[in-house]
């Protein structure tokens, strides 16, 4: 990863850890960044060509609600 | 009535043993108990498998079933029997510390529904045993309690997150102990520690009053000795739970049913790419899967090599959905005491914090394409896949790292992915004298299947007699 690709992703990361309102520790902040680095390339993976009708595996189910009931 | 009268060292007798010997008046209870108790108190300290001792307890559940005994009441295969529940299940007056200093005197009110039905079923509980932090962050120095160590070579750790469950059956301190699995935290234990590990089919066992990693990946099972010792302890623990939103309502199938062995005919899928091209596979992995194979093939199965979807897919879909859940659980305790979380916890579970919506939903619409890829595409031909669980024997402690996924090669998280019933257990030992083990892998709600294929590997290979030395653990110690 070149050097600017790697202040991107740290600013990036930043970003989104102040959204989530989570503020990280100087001494944690490497490890939580390569963290971050192959959870994205994990993320890429994810999207593949698929049809709108593919709905996810856990899609809302009244049944499973009301056994509990 | 002597309290021993069996052939071999009590702890050494399996479930099934130790209940015949308790039906024929051969053993106690009480005498299993004490020389679990003792052995705990012998062995453990340079193990860490134990958070909480509950020798009280103990005894007060082997007198009770020696009562029950006596008086011609039996309530099940578990009765007298001693056990141990990893520190993520809740025990009514016993804490449950997870391994974090956030819950480090949580005491619950009431019993998770496994720890209810051991109870229930004559069970002897010795205790609470060490987790990774919250069934993640592990093996870490930096918690409350120390990390446990691997019974064969205490300089090695014994896989996690269940990684006391793992210790503990393997220097023979329990008979059994229950661990959890979201991404491989029964199994990593069971391969690193040289015992059976099941993770079952997502819903069978109730979660409810286990502390959550993952909702949608969690699940619920035993790590014990034998295969036969896996099918009894899913006797006494499987079952719907209404109040469990996950809990399938389906009956539970006849788990003894497979256990003498017979796989004639049964056609075994071998997906070996999916092992053999991993970053980190050891040749040693490899052998002794494809011994396993062969053993299966020479006992009348019919093994046939496969392609299944990458292991990467897998292994992406199961992250992004475990990090996003876990952050969730734990969000407030990130805003407001973010430093009570030991470090290897603190750097993976925040990652949860990075994800979209977008991202969790993409992942979750992937793990239904790879469930019908391994359901209906894979098991409508094969009646159970045989891959492996760890990729390598277990790695020293000094060789870990912050890095996460961490840095030993496991491939479990695919079938928590898919949620079908899934079987680490001894496949050999490397040079080193490291546990070796294999994965099976079922149809939804077939544990039978994979537990009689599992039989079938353990008559062959004769591997339950050799357990980590007394002598071994004792210079440990």
């Amino acid at each position: 990863m070149s050097e600017t690709s790697a202040a991107d992703l740290k600013r990036e990361l930043e970003v989104l850890l102040r959204r989530a309102e989570v503020a990280v520790p100087a001494d944690r902040m490497d490890a939580v960044l390569a963290g971050y680095g192959d959870l994205k390339r994990m993320c890429a993976l994810l999207r593949q060509p698929r049809t709108a009708a593919a709905e996810p595996s856990n899609t809302f189910s009244l049944v499973t609600l009301m056994k509990g009931a | 009535m002597s309290a021993t009268l069996t052939a071999k060292p009590l702890h050494e007798l399996s479930i099934a043993e130790a209940g015949a010997a308790l039906r024929a008046g051969q053993v106690t209870a009480t005498a299993l108990a004490q020389d679990a108790l003792a052995r705990i108190a012998a062995l453990d300290g340079a193990l860490n498998s134990f958070i909480t001792v509950t020798a009280e307890r103990a005894l007060a559940d082997a007198a009770a079933a020696d009562a029950a005994f006596e008086a011609g009441s039996d309530a099940g295969p578990m009765q007298g029997v001693p056990y141990a529940l990893k520190d993520i299940y809740d025990t009514a007056g016993i804490r449950t510390t997870c391994h974090s200093k956030l819950l480090v005197d949580n005491v619950p009110a009431a019993d998770s529904v496994v720890a209810a039905k051991l109870k229930a079923g004559g069970g002897v509980l010795l205790g609470k045993l060490s987790t990774h932090e919250f069934a993640l962050g592990g093996p870490s120095f930096d918690l409350p309690f120390p990390p446990a160590r691997n019974p064969w070579n205490p300089e090695h750790i014994p896989g996690g997150s269940s990684s006391g469950s793992g210790a503990a059956v393997a220097a023979g301190l329990c008979r059994m102990a229950m661990g959890s699995d979201t991404g491989g935290s029964i199994r990593g234990p069971a391969a690193y520690c040289g015992t059976v590990g099941l993770k079952p089919t997502y819903g069978l066992v109730s979660r409810r009053g286990v502390f959550p990693l993952s909702y949608t990946l969690d699940h619920c099972g035993p790590l014990s000795w034998t295969v036969e010792d896996t099918a009894i302890t899913m006797e006494v623990i499987a079952g719907h739970d209404p109040l469990d939103p996950a809990s399938a309502d389906v009956p539970a199938p006849d788990f003894r049913s497979g256990l003498d062995g017979d796989v004639t005919g049964l056609r075994i899928a071998l997906p070996r790419h999916f092992f053999a091209q991993a970053e980190g596979v050891s040749p040693e992995v490899l052998a002794a899967i494809d011994n396993a194979a062969s053993l299966l093939t020479k006992a009348g199965a019919i093994v046939e090599e496969v392609t299944i979807p990458d292991y990467e897919l897998f292994n992406a879909v199961g992250r992004v959905i475990m990090f996003s859940e876990a952050f969730a659980i734990h969000e407030k305790d990130y805003r407001e005491r973010p430093l009570d979380f030991g470090r290897l916890t603190f750097t993976r579970m925040i990652l949860g914090a990075t994800l979209s919506a977008a991202d969790l939903t993409q992942a979750y619409r992937l793990r239904r394409e790879l469930a019908v890829a391994v359901n209906h595409q894979l098991l409508k031909q094969y009646d159970a896949i045989l891959c492996a669980s760890a990729l390598a024997p277990a790695a020293r402690f000094d060789s870990m790292s912050d890095a996460f996924p961490p840095n030993w090669p496991i491939q479990t998280m695919p079938f928590n992915v898919t949620g079908n019933p899934a079987l680490s257990m001894p496949a050999g030992f490397s040079a080193s004298g490291l546990p070796l083990s294999v994965q099976i892998v079922g149809r939804p709600f077939d544990e039978p299947t994979v537990l009689r294929i599992g039989a079938q590997i353990e008559k062959a290979l004769a591997l339950t007699g050799l357990r980590p030395t007394t002598a071994t653990l004792r210079q440990a110690a």
